[in-house]
């Protein structure tokens, strides 16, 4: 297993290493290395099988040669026959899901699941001991094989319960996947039509255009400035521009190849469809980021453990009292019976289901927070984070490009990029504010899309990139509508930016009707802007530009690339109208007209803000003790800017380079400890071995991880488990499914996120926003406790339960309770207060504290297991025991004339059994008498059941400080007890096989001391527990 | 991940237990230190002793409100059991095979019935003639106790095994006792004595008539001086009114089921549940 493992990961690997060398482009060594670095026992068979695959050479033809190949015709395209063959042949055009476990397999596991299995064997153990009955005494009395059938039954009640759960949190997901069919526009028989991209077949002449999808891969046959994002795959989200052209020998790096489920952002292309499905390079990637398996949850493990813990309670008390009965005497059958008896009293029937419930409820919660759980045991799992890798784009940003700060009058000035832009606060009354708006307004190609006057400006869709969508916007604010702007300064002509020029130019009339001059304005790289300027704008008027003035922008460039902003410069420059009449004819083949000696005029900045929630949930986090990285393909500069905006690196802290930098020394000899934070970029993680990486993640609080790769993102995810944490990741693009699949919880971006993530994560943020995932922690933890809190309450009764089998083997009394009232306790009344301590609040601040450690807090530990069991436990059991003792004597067996009555009362063939007072007993009378002990037990435990349930409200704190009655679920509870109780005594008293009688009401006020006395101690462990903390009393007493 | 998945061997797992059992290092014996395990030892205890001492003091408490004399309920006891000796069980209750001709299968029997008569010492008890209930508000008898009828065998008179030690066995008409079971302050009627009634269970088709009792003491009677019972404590000598019902005209080599009732007002037998509740059924074979 473990071998095939590996080399499913290594392929994976390899295969996510391809597709990055497309933004990475000659750092294909680098990557190599890193490669050899986590991997050392990579094979390399595999990857050369994966290189194979890839081994396209679509690219590389020619038109002709690629219709010949793939028998199409570029102009008729397929005909539809053809394509329905191979429609037949391929399948459809998508991705397989991941392979689901069959329900039946789902269903099956459920019922053997946990302490099914004991139950099983207790089932069938009941019908073997018929079976012996039968064969020696064919009138054997059938409720062995009743009881065998309730067990069974439970069972299978519970397991299809749990079942149902489960099926319904899948349920929530699927309906979540479903998204509308794509659609694709085809040549098909010489038509352009629509059909479902699903149906698509290789040879398939498509047309997309800005803003679809890619509906397979394909291979560029001609493009009109197309541009495609390719961040799913790769992770940059810088656009890339896509053409005929044959640029590169790898199939991933040149121009002339779309990807299956990338965006096209803008132009139209016109391709071949060369792969389709799951042949697609996605379709690679999710396929094989499915192969990386799926850690146990911690919540799993934990309930492993205490499942562990009390089926072996059950089996060794079990087998101890077997021996016991059989060395005293009993037969081998009754001492069978006896042990299913045991059995079932020691397992907490009902309380699988009850976690399941508490689980789903809790995700039910959190999805109203934004939270979306897809598997319910995630929940908790949250809770136990201590380090989340988190995203920069979209999860800590607000992943739109936003105009941070600008620089005119020799001054920097503030922008307001929060999530509404409404308060810009800015002097903009400068004359050289006038003109810098212009020039954005002008300068600019972006546009609203139509349709869309009602929606508030920032959320207003643009077809643009992104620092032009952001320009529009901010000038849209700021200036009012910027398209009646542009209708009055009419566009003359306009060089759009190109990757050589580094800059964007227009001519436009004035909006001045005296005023015939034109205005050419120009917008770009701030250092090729300054180099074409001559004189710069200060308060409105125009100054030479000498060296001083081109220091201040330099320091002003700086600076603000320094924050990790994009910054842009301005200039314009009116044309003399002498020279350029109205009339003149501008062509931007020849440049007829001056681009130099312009006037500079200001610079202004861009950045990706953080989203205004995130710093405080760091804040939180960090208090949580929760390590917050940042892992981001972005530049180490505007990672830092960002991670240092948002608390990620707090103020006060400084890297190594920072130190360096203040002391005016070499890094080299700083002084490692000093440093609190580090980036580290992509660049040195890939000569890091694995050592030196879990050092980093160890000494330094305040990690941030900038141009990572994806499978470096994963390589960051094995070394935090390394150190024992439990890892949430959040990502959103293909590239971080792998990832998403190994940390303990991976968190998808609802909005972002795509599907491969979506599929690959436990959970989804449906506003992609960080803040959730700190509701998510909180409930997290708080559900952890309060299992912990049900888990006390439920095991607790099992003594009592467990006390009157063990004496009635020991001491022969008359049984004082039955296993299938014993049931009706597990599966009856005990059900609805336990799921009610999942509604408990906290009792502190639970985000102030640190996360649980994964292999040290165990959800049941033996203070627990100790407590309810030794103490709680058995004062429950002398409660009940009282009221046993109290119903007999009153009938006339006082409990001396009880012991070791057990062969005599059980004898059928007794009918005149002496009491205490003389008085004679048949079988029957007696048996009656032993149901109504058994109610009157039943009763017992029940009351004191009433005082478990509100001690486990608190775990420290007196029930006094945490409010008897703010948890009203705990008194629908207590409720639901008694009254299922009066039922089942009242309701069912009269019907026999049950077991219950009509009980006299005084009984039922027996246990009170008790239960006031199991009140009173608990208050008293509690008080002892805030008094002394850490002392003797502390570690023995607090579970 | 390697690290996170690695399982532990069998001598780790040992080495670990072992550790666990004896840690030379801290001098912890099963995780706590010796000092440590005392502690918590004397925690326990003293936390025992007192909950033991609370539940002890519960049930002291309890017997003190128990009334010495009479239990507080009776409602289980509403109407007397009645049970038969001899009492011999087969699969399905009482069940009696035996053989005419050979002694050792009705010896049993037989001894049974001598054992069940050898009676407690009834001395101080008093000779009744009344036929009316035998009230007794005070406690006159020797000791603070009440008095109690004497009942012996000899007013079993043919069934007493006095007169036939075989109790009719060996002529083939034998003699059961019917035993009524005692409940305390129990009245059975209303002012007639409650009388024993036995007959066929379904009536023997081939035989046509119906079972032919002869019963002692005279119309098979328990006279009512014996009743109320005061229980134990207040009448240590009580001892039990038996009514012997012997059975004339049993079929041979047949199995017969008899049934004997109870007949009085407060006695019933129509409990679905209690078979033996004012009546008791058996199932006789007298083979030859």
């Amino acid at each position: 297993m473990r071998q095939k493992r590996s080399e499913i990961y290594s392929v994976e690997l390899s295969g996510t290493e391809d597709i990055v060398r497309t933004d990475q482009g000659d750092d294909k060594e680098k990557y190599r290395g890193l490669k050899n670095n986590c991997l050392e026992r990579k094979k390399k068979n595999h990857e050369e099988e994966f290189q194979k695959e890839l081994q396209l050479d679509d690219h590389k033809l020619s038109n002709t040669e690629l219709e010949k190949k793939y028998g199409t015709n570029i102009i008729t395209g397929l005909s539809s026959t053809r394509a329905a063959e191979l429609l037949a042949r391929d399948g459809p055009n998508s991705l397989t899901p991941p392979k689901q476990t069959p329900e039946i397999v789902k269903f099956l596991k459920q019922m053997v699941g946990g302490f099914s299995i004991l139950l099983w064997v207790g089932a069938f153990l009941c019908w073997i001991a018929y079976g012996i009955q039968y064969s020696s005494d064919k009138s054997a009395s059938l409720n062995n094989v009743y009881l065998g059938s309730v067990l069974v039954l439970v069972v299978i009640l519970t397991g299809v319960f749990a079942y149902y759960q489960e099926a319904k949190s899948t349920n929530i997901m699927s309906s979540f996947n479903k998204m509308i069919p794509q659609q694709a526009l085809v040549i098909r028989d010489s038509e352009k039509k629509t059909i479902p991209a699903e149906q698509l077949v290789v040879g398939d002449i498509v047309e997309v255009k800005g803003g679809d999808q890619i509906p397979a891969d394909i291979r560029v046959l001609s493009s009109q400035g197309c541009r495609v994002d390719n961040s799913s795959l790769t992770g940059e989200s810088e656009p890339q521009p896509r053409s005929s052209e044959f640029t590169h020998e790898n199939p991933l790096e040149t121009k002339n190849i779309c990807f299956y489920s990338t965006t096209c952002l803008e132009g139209t292309v016109t391709g071949m469809v060369i792969n389709t499905g799951d042949r697609t390079i996605i379709g690679h990637i999710a396929s094989l980021a499915s192969g990386v398996g799926n850690e146990k949850t911690p919540i799993a493990i934990e309930i492993e453990h205490f499942v562990h813990i009390v089926a072996g309670v059950a089996v060794s008390i079990g087998i101890l009292f077997f021996i016991i009965a059989v060395s005293l005497k009993y037969r081998v059958l009754d001492s069978v019976i006896f042990l299913i008896g045991i059995i079932v009293a020691n397992v907490p029937e009902g309380l699988l289901g009850t976690v399941t419930v508490t689980l789903s409820l809790t995700a039910k919660r959190m999805a109203k927070k934004n939270c979306l759980v897809k598997n319910l045991e995630a929940v908790e799992t949250l809770g136990s984070t201590s380090i989340i890798c988190s995203d920069k784009t979209g999860t800590l940003t607000q992943n739109r490009m936003t105009v941070a700060h600008l620089w005119f009058d020799n001054q920097i000035f503030v922008a307001d990029t929060s999530e509404d832009h409404s308060n810009q606060v800015f002097d903009q009354s400068s004359s050289t504010w006038a003109s810098l708006s212009k020039i954005i307004t002008l300068c600019n190609r972006a546009e609203f899309k139509p349709g869309q006057e009602n929606v508030p400006i920032m959320k207003k869709a643009v077809i643009g990139d992104a620092s032009e969508t952001a320009l529009l916007k901010f000038s849209e604010v700021i200036l009012g509508d910027v398209m009646e702007i542009r209708k009055r300064n009419r566009k003359v002509v306009e060089i759009p930016f190109n990757s050589t020029n580094k800059f964007q130019l227009s001519i436009h009339e004035t909006d001045d009707p005296h005023d015939k001059r034109f205005l050419l304005v120009m917008k770009g790289a701030p250092e090729r802007i300054l180099q074409k300027c001559s004189t710069i704008m200060i308060n409105g008027e125009e100054h030479p530009l000498d060296k001083s003035t081109a220091k201040t922008f330099h320091t002003a460039y700086m600076e603000l690339g320094g924050l990790g902003e994009r910054v842009l410069g301005f200039c314009h420059l009116y044309l003399p109208a002498d020279e350029f009449p109205e009339t003149y004819s501008f062509d931007i083949d020849t440049m007829n007209f001056p681009t130099s000696n312009l006037c500079f005029v200001g610079l202004l900045s861009m950045i990706d803000p953080p989203r205004s929630t995130v710093p405080d949930a760091v804040t939180k986090c960090r208090s949580a003790g929760i390590k917050v990285i940042m892992v981001t393909g972005d530049h180490p500069i505007t990672a830092k800017a960002i991670a240092k905006s948002v608390g990620i690196i707090s103020a006060n802290s400084e890297t190594v380079e920072d130190i360096a930098h203040r002391l005016n020394i070499p890094v080299e000899q700083v002084n490692q400890r000093d440093a609190k934070a580090a980036v580290v970029t992509g660049m040195e993680l890939k000569d890091m071995s694995s050592e030196q990486l879990d050092e980093i993640l160890a000494n330094y609080q305040e990690i941030v991880f900038a141009r990572t790769s994806p499978q470096q993102k994963l390589i960051i995810v094995e070394g935090c488990q390394r150190q024992d944490a439990v890892v949430a990741v959040t990502g959103d693009g293909v590239n971080d499914s792998p990832a998403l699949k190994k940390a303990d919880i991976g968190i998808a971006m609802g909005i972002a996120g795509s599907d491969a993530a979506k599929n690959a994560a436990d959970m989804v943020l449906l506003d992609d926003n960080f803040a959730s995932i700190v509701t998510g922690v909180e409930e997290g933890r708080l559900i952890f406790d309060n299992l912990k809190k049900t888990i006390a309450y439920t095991l607790t009764k099992n003594i009592a339960e467990l006390c009157p089998f063990l004496i009635y083997i020991i001491a022969g009394l008359p049984l004082p309770i039955g296993t299938i009232t014993i049931l009706f306790i597990d599966l009856g009344t005990d059900i609805i207060p336990s799921i009610a301590l999942a509604y408990e609040k906290a009792e502190s601040d639970i985000m102030n504290r640190k996360p649980r450690h994964k292999k040290k807090d165990r959800l049941v530990n033996k203070q627990l297991a100790v407590y309810s069991y030794l103490h709680i436990g058995l004062m429950q059991a002398l409660g009940a025991f009282l009221v046993y003792f109290t119903v007999y004597a009153q009938e006339g067996f006082l409990p001396h004339t009880l012991i070791n009555l057990r062969v005599e009362w059980e004898n059928d063939n007794v009918n005149d059994l002496e009491d205490h007072y003389g008085q004679e007993w048949t079988r029957y009378q007696r048996e009656y008498l032993e149901w109504t002990g058994y109610t009157a037990f039943f009763v017992g435990i029940l009351v004191q059941q009433i005082a478990d349930l509100i001690i486990r409200k608190t775990r420290r704190n007196s029930i006094f400080q945490q409010g008897l009655f703010r948890n009203k679920v705990i008194w629908v509870g207590i409720a639901s007890q008694i009254i299922i109780g009066l039922i089942l005594s009242y309701g069912l008293g009269s019907v026999t096989a049950l077991s219950f009688t009509m009980l006299r009401a005084q009984y039922w006020f027996v246990a009170v001391p008790h239960a006031i006395l199991i009140w009173v101690y608990d208050e008293v462990r509690k008080l002892f527990i805030r008094l002394y903390p850490g002392s003797w009393w502390d570690k023995n007493m607090y579970y | 991940m390697a690290a996170l998945q690695e399982k532990k061997t069998c001598s780790q797992r040992m080495e670990e237990f072992q550790r666990y059992c004896w840690n030379p290092d801290t001098g912890q014996m099963l995780g706590r230190t010796l000092s440590r395990w005392v502690w918590i030892s004397l925690y326990y205890v003293a936390f025992y002793v007192v909950m033991t001492g609370l539940f002890a003091l519960c049930l002291y408490v309890l017997m003190q409100t128990v009334d010495p004399y009479t239990p507080d309920y009776q409602d289980q006891l509403r109407s007397p059991g009645v049970t038969l000796r001899p009492d011999v069980y087969g699969e399905k209750g009482l069940e009696i095979v035996y053989n005419v001709s050979d002694n050792r299968t009705w010896a049993d029997l037989t001894h049974t019935l001598h054992t069940f008569y050898s009676p407690a010492a009834q001395e101080d008890s008093i000779n009744c003639t009344s036929d009316q209930y035998f009230f007794q508000e005070r406690f006159l008898a020797p000791n603070h106790t009440k008095f109690s009828c004497k009942f012996t065998a000899d007013m079993l008179q043919n069934c007493s095994g006095l007169v036939d030690p075989d109790f009719g066995f060996e002529e083939g008409k034998p003699c059961f006792i019917i035993k009524m079971n005692r409940i305390v302050k129990f009245l059975p009627s209303n002012g007639s004595a409650p009388r024993v009634d036995c007959a066929f269970l379904d009536q023997p088709h081939e035989l046509g008539q119906p079972l032919q009792v002869v019963y002692y003491p005279p119309n098979g009677t328990f006279s009512l001086h014996y009743f109320p019972y005061y229980g134990k404590k207040a009448q240590p000598h009580y001892s039990n009114p038996l009514v012997a019902a012997k059975l004339l005209n049993v079929p041979r080599n047949t199995q017969v089921a008899i049934v004997c009732k109870v007949m009085a007002e407060h006695v019933t037998f129509d409990n679905p549940h209690d078979p033996y509740e004012g009546k008791v059924e058996f199932k006789l074979k007298i083979v030859k």
